[in-house]
């Protein structure tokens, strides 16, 4: 194990992995008062790139203002119509205008504005800053900023004018409900950040935001509602995003490996969901959220075993099927991990525990079968995860032939051809089916992934493997944590308030407090005693 | 290195310490029942049934298989049970698995020889199960009835071990054979099954005993079969060891002419003992509850008077039934299998601290008196047979 996992920590020959050429250059460079030195250094930085803009904006002959951005990255229609029109026409923004400020700008029309007085007068942007360091406005421009040099001082004016590209608000294909809200996460974190705003509508909730990725500059942020969240949960949050250095972040999968408690363990211990009302419900339970650009999957720490199990319709429909539910979905998490191995170890080991007349037709259905029941489980189960896999990579069209061959190739071909007894193909599919009532779809690969070891055990040490692979289970369920807090908590340790949101699924008016675990600073969710009935 | 000795050694401990007796289903031949006999040079005849999984059952191509593959027999000699069982494992290409019997039958002259020597071997083994059913084969030689056929059952022998759940307190297993042998102050018993021919009594030419039937109850004692009592005499035999939970009673009424019938649902013994030495003086009170199901008589009996007279025949049919049974215990057989003897000693331990070792003598002479109670709840849906008219219903 520690060979493992040296093997897997092995540290780089360069621990420095900013290679960049222009690190350097621009490390703590700042403008120079002059335009023309100025336009050279950001040419330089800039150059082989095609969809760089520069623009010059002159006035009386002589270059009074520098424009440039990505063209790319911007709206174009944006950049024209509140930078360059009023620069061209040397007019402030039109409303200022209307107010006969223009005077200011008219009167000295020779003299060259000022970054700052840009800002006041001209441009009629709501994101801007002013800049001097050079990394500062390669960074915006590289975030779709407009950067706007002037000959008047040294220092910048960046505008966001950043063209939003985004996909509309689609119901989230992982996550689909019946009944339920069904917006989810887009691409575009700032309109993630707004779909939780438009549930949380308090100045409670916070909003922090960290920038991770040597090259990738993604923004991730952290949001919680301060007065829930214990700070010590938030500090630690904080303390392990801020600590992640890698060249890229591409999706919340590369956040959440960072940020793990226990990188071994098949378990996630780090939620992740594209429902904003998933998130804004475990917020308010003092869970904090961590949202990352470009991916709709939005992290939610901690997570508990039973997380794992609540889909968010159980919060949505009427208790009694929302528990029932839930009663189904702990039966088959333990039919996805032990209906093949209990096949195996009571037809291969425990054969008098099985009723005569099954065991006799079990064995009717076995006498062609070449191979041992363990080996013609586990050949059916990796066949089953690859027609899985292949049904989530292949195109939408082909899909549905894949399904039709899988079936009739693994339902009826090789029962047919005596290869694979029918008993196996009926437990394998049960199990596949088991694996899907879990809703949340890491953890459900987790799940699935145990049943291999699960089905060695049982292979070769019959119920004896079971026990001892349920115990291990078990044993590292009960130690695991994510973020401190206990991954089996409420069972283990023992929370007898919490089992009403776990055991069952207590009615909402029934939930008066939050889980004392991460919501401790402010238990109360609701005043007790308001069972609805007729009034009196 | 260290590490990968860690592992290598845990993995031994695991490994080697777990069942290592792996046998896949179809290597193993399930033995569905087993008949002991004795044959003419004193040893035991073993034979065991073996079930077929038939290949077609459920599977593609030929459905419904034919009754010639689902079973056969298989039989060899010895002087114990374990020399013949090996014998027939020799015989065998898979390996003989016993946790799926489901019943003994031991052949009559067996029975009559005595069946200790052989009963060990169903305590020692633990891949026996205790539950299987132990019966006596009347007139017959074990092997005939596992070699019956029977068109209901995949195995013919569950058909048995079905019909004794039907009738389920008459139904021995292994382990009330134990406990009753074991006990003091009763008498084991076991189950009787016949192998009948399904046309008898037609005269037609079909000399094959192709069905049996379950036929009473056969009374041990020291482990020998002393006597059967038929299938009336059982049901009085139920009756008074409070095993009767529903059954139905016969009566004729002679005031009506024909029989009326009784389905009864609840059924209550009580005992009351005088012990006074070795003179022992028992009280048998039979309670019954249940309805008329049948009633091929003109007597209207919804009417009280005349379920009274129905009452009271059937009362009578009990009572004889029982006492029918009663003699063949106590004065043909001479053997306590109703435990009157436990009864005495739960109920009086000091006096049947002196009586114990003289039970048998004292057995066969105690005075036993019956008295059934049945009451009738209920008439059925029909007051009288709905095939009369008015006229010929007496009221």
């Amino acid at each position: 194990m520690n060979r493992f996992r040296k093997w897997m920590r092995n540290k780089p020959a360069h621990p420095d992995i900013s290679a960049d050429d222009h690190a350097e250059v621009i490390a703590h460079a700042k403008l120079a008062p002059d335009l023309e030195q100025n336009e050279a250094m950001f040419r330089k930085l800039f150059e082989n790139n095609a969809d760089i803009v520069f623009r010059e904006v002159k006035a009386a002959g002589e270059a009074r203002w520098l424009v440039f951005y990505f063209m790319t990255l911007v709206d174009e229609k944006t950049i024209d119509d509140h930078i360059l029109k009023p620069l061209l026409a040397g007019h402030p923004r039109p409303e200022a205008g209307e107010a006969g400020d223009r005077q200011s700008i008219a009167a000295d029309d020779g003299s060259p504005e000022s970054a700052e007085a840009l800002d006041d007068r001209m441009i009629s942007l709501g994101m801007t800053k002013v800049r001097s360091e050079v990394s500062d406005i390669v960074r915006d421009v590289l975030s779709g900023h407009a950067a706007i040099l002037t000959s008047a001082d040294n220092h910048a004016l960046t505008v966001k004018a950043a063209s939003t590209k985004q996909r509309s608000l689609e119901e989230p294909s992982s996550e689909p409900v019946i009944r339920g809200p069904r917006d989810g996460f887009n691409e575009n974190l700032s309109t993630n950040i707004g779909l939780l705003r438009g549930r949380l509508k308090t100045l409670r909730l916070k909003t922090e935001s960290v920038t991770i990725g040597e090259l990738s500059q993604t923004e991730v942020v952290m949001a919680y509602i301060s007065g829930i969240a214990s700070d010590s949960l938030v500090e630690e949050v904080r303390k392990r995003v801020t600590r992640i250095q890698i060249d890229g972040i591409l999706d919340s999968g590369y956040v959440e490996e960072f940020i793990e408690d226990l990188p071994y363990s098949p378990f996630p211990q780090v939620h992740s969901t594209e429902r904003p009302d998933v998130v804004a419900a475990e917020l308010l339970e003092g869970k904090i959220a961590i949202l990352v650009d470009n991916t709709p999957f939005v992290l939610v720490v901690p997570m508990t075993f039973w997380t794992g199990l609540q889909a968010s319709e159980d919060y949505y429909i009427r208790w009694p099927i929302a528990t029932f539910v839930r009663w189904i979905r702990f039966l088959f998490v333990f039919i996805a991990i032990f209906a093949p191995p209990l096949y195996v170890a009571v037809t291969t080991y425990h054969q008098e525990m099985i009723p005569t007349n099954l065991v006799l037709s079990i064995a009717s259905s076995r006498e062609a079968v070449p191979f041992p029941a363990m080996v013609e489980a586990l050949l059916m189960e990796i066949i089953f995860e690859a027609l899985r896999e292949a049904g989530i990579r292949l195109p939408k069209q082909i899909g549905q032939a894949i399904s039709i061959v899988g079936a009739l190739v693994i339902g009826q071909a090789a029962v047919q051809a005596g290869i694979i007894s029918a008993p196996v193909v009926i437990i394998v599919s049960i199990t596949g089916i088991a694996a899907f009532t879990i809703p949340r779809y890491s953890f459900a690969n987790g799940i699935r992934l145990l049943r291999f070891p699960m089905l060695f055990l049982a292979g070769m040490l019959g119920l004896y493997g079971i026990v001892l692979g349920f115990l291990g289970i078990l044993l590292h369920l009960g130690s695991l944590r994510s973020f401190g807090v206990p991954y089996f908590n409420s069972l283990s340790p023992f929370k007898g308030m919490n089992l009403k949101d776990i055991v069952i699924r207590a009615p909402v008016w029934a939930q008066t407090r939050r889980p004392q675990t991460t919501a401790s600073r402010d238990p109360v969710r609701e005043p007790a005693g308001q069972e609805p009935g007729p009034t009196t | 290195m260290k590490a990968f000795l860690h592992i290598v050694l845990l993995s031994a401990l695991l490994l080697t310490s777990g069942c290592w007796d792996r046998t896949e289903i179809n290597d193993l031949a399930f033995i569905s029942g087993s008949a002991f006999d004795l044959t003419d040079d004193g040893e035991y005849l073993l034979s065991l049934q073996i079930a077929v999984p038939t290949s077609g059952l459920g599977g593609p191509g030929n459905g419904g298989g034919n009754q010639q593959g689902k079973f056969f027999v298989l039989s060899a000699t010895g002087k114990d049970a374990n020399e013949a069982f090996l014998k027939i494992q020799n015989k065998s290409s898979r390996r003989l698995f016993t946790s799926h019997r489901s019943v003994i039958f031991i052949g009559e002259s067996l029975g009559k020889h005595g069946i200790g020597d052989l009963l060990d071997v169903f305590n020692h083994d633990p891949r026996q199960r205790l539950r299987t059913y132990i019966m006596m084969v009347k007139g017959g030689q074990g092997r005939e009835v596992l070699e019956t056929k029977y068109p209901f059952e995949q195995v013919p022998v569950e058909a048995i071990k079905e019909m004794e759940m039907l009738k389920s307190e008459l139904a021995v297993t292994l382990r009330d054979f134990f406990i009753a042998s074991s006990s003091d102050g009763i008498s084991p018993v076991m189950g009787v099954i016949e192998a009948v021919d399904d046309l008898q009594g037609t005269k037609a030419k079909h000399s094959k005993k192709n069905l049996f039937q379950l036929s009473g109850l056969a009374i041990l004692k020291e482990l020998k079969v002393v006597g059967v009592l038929d299938n009336p005499e059982t049901n009085g035999f139920m009756w008074m060891t409070d095993r009767m939970k529903s059954g139905r009673v016969d009566a004729y009424l002679p005031e009506g002419g024909g029989l009326v019938g009784m389905m009864v649902y609840h059924a209550e013994r009580k005992i009351d003992l005088a012990v006074d030495g070795t003179d022992v003086k028992v009280k048998i009170k039979l309670r019954g509850q249940g309805s008329l199901i049948e009633n091929n008589t003109p007597l209207d009996v919804s009417r009280p008077k005349n379920l009274e007279l129905a009452q009271r025949a059937l009362e009578a049919s009990v009572e004889k039934q029982v006492r029918d049974a009663l003699f063949k215990i106590q004065k043909k057989c001479k053997t306590d299998s109703l435990g009157l003897g436990q009864e005495i000693y739960r109920n009086r331990p000091k006096q049947w601290k002196s009586l114990k070792r003289q039970w048998d003598t004292v057995f066969p002479r105690v005075d036993v008196t019956v008295d059934a109670e049945l009451s009738l709840n209920g008439a059925g849906m029909g007051g009288s047979p709905l095939y009369l008219n008015e006229k010929e219903i007496r009221k």
